[in-house]
């Protein structure tokens, strides 16, 4: 049943007064096909209502935002690291002996060590999705914009076992499709 | 309450917001806008995709506001907030704006004089109610008691209070959509 838009914003308001979370989200999904007239209306309403104190939960926000997005995104769902690797792994459709390789990957593009713009479609779909958050700001960079060039450390850091290993197989290895879907090279 | 005094309740969030500024305080500034800012994203954008808007929003501002802009005043701190959610919020589905400028501190910024500040506050609604009315919506939007505590305190009948409070909802809407 659809809900009068008057009485969605007597609500509105009287949940800012209580201090309470507006559900702005809920109250405009309630107006139904009404929304649109009423998602100005809340527009006033929050420019013109009084500005509510910090709440502890605004203050971590803010405090976090210095942190890699993707480590931030991360936290906020409560997620640890092998669960994010778990579906990337799903996702690719790679091997399970890919993983620990994954895993590696993962947490140098967490830390910002790896170059986002080289990680394959397929690996940020399944990160995106996870996370619940677009790419854009999973991938943004978190302190003030460098004076130079960022200097992607992946070549450096990433000593690979793997990499020791004589390639004598024809096919593509688990390993060097890891290193297509986060550094950009050719799986050949 | 006087107009006199409801205009210094938004002059007053306006000198606390400048003097956080000024003290370098900027992450108890931000921080008693989250909500806002994320609350008006989504109504701006009409669904769950303003939370990802309002981060964005938060994230131009923070590094805004570490790179020291914004101090000398010029404007409220409100008019800057208003100004970026509106730049951020026209730009999120224009291809290719948000890499381009979105976190690019010396990019395109967003201009403040364009928008309108914002003198109108709830308390200045209330404030235009005929006195009964007025004296159930002070207590009903700026107070939030229930209909029985007000019919209570104002020594008034439920039903008395429930009328003015049906005849205030739809003044609120009008208000609002001025």
């Amino acid at each position: 049943m659809m809900v009068e838009l008057d009485t969605l914003l007597d609500e509105l308001a009287r949940r800012h007064a209580r201090g309470e979370p507006l559900d702005v989200e809920g109250t405009l999904a309630r107006a139904g096909d009404r929304a649109d007239e009423l998602a100005p209306l809340i527009e006033a309403f929050l420019a013109r209502a009084p500005r509510r104190e910090p709440t502890a939960e605004s203050l971590a926000f803010v405090r976090s935002l210095d942190e890699p997005p993707l480590l931030r995104a991360r936290v906020a769902k409560s997620l640890k690291v092998d669960d994010v690797v778990d579906v990337i792994v799903a996702e690719c459709e790679l091997d399970p002996e890919a993983r620990p390789k994954v895993r590696r990957y993962y947490q140098q593009l967490e830390g910002g060590m790896l170059d986002p713009t080289h990680v394959a479609e397929s690996v940020w779909a399944a990160i995106t999705r996870v996370m619940g958050r677009s790419r854009t700001l999973l991938s943004a960079p978190s302190g003030p914009a460098p004076a130079a060039a960022p200097m992607y450390r992946a070549d450096a850091l990433v000593v690979l076992d793997e990499q020791l290993v004589s390639r004598a197989a024809p096919e593509p290895r688990q390993s060097d499709i890891v290193d297509a879907l986060f550094l950009g090279e050719p799986a050949d | 309450m006087s107009d006199a005094t409801r205009l210094s309740m938004r002059d007053a969030r306006d000198a606390e917001d400048n003097r956080l500024l000024e003290n370098g305080e900027i992450q108890l500034l931000l921080s008693g806008w989250v909500e806002t800012i994320r609350d008006m994203c989504i109504a701006k954008m009409r669904g769950p995709i303003g939370e990802d808007v309002g981060q964005a929003v938060c994230e131009r501002l923070w590094r805004e506001l570490k790179a020291g802009r914004h101090r000398d005043g010029r404007y409220p701190f409100r008019v800057i907030v208003y100004s970026v959610i509106r730049w951020v919020c026209r730009g999120w589905y224009e291809p290719g704006w948000q890499e381009s400028e979105l976190f690019d501190l010396d990019g395109a910024a967003p201009d403040e004089t364009e928008t309108v500040i914002i003198d109108l506050t709830l308390e200045q609604f209330v404030a235009t109610l005929p006195p009964g009315d007025g004296e159930i919506g002070a207590l009903h939007y700026l107070e939030a008691l229930e209909p029985g505590e007000i019919a209570e305190r104002l020594d008034k009948k439920p039903n008395a209070v429930y009328q003015a409070i049906s005849r205030n909802k739809g003044r609120l809407r009008e208000w609002l959509e001025e």
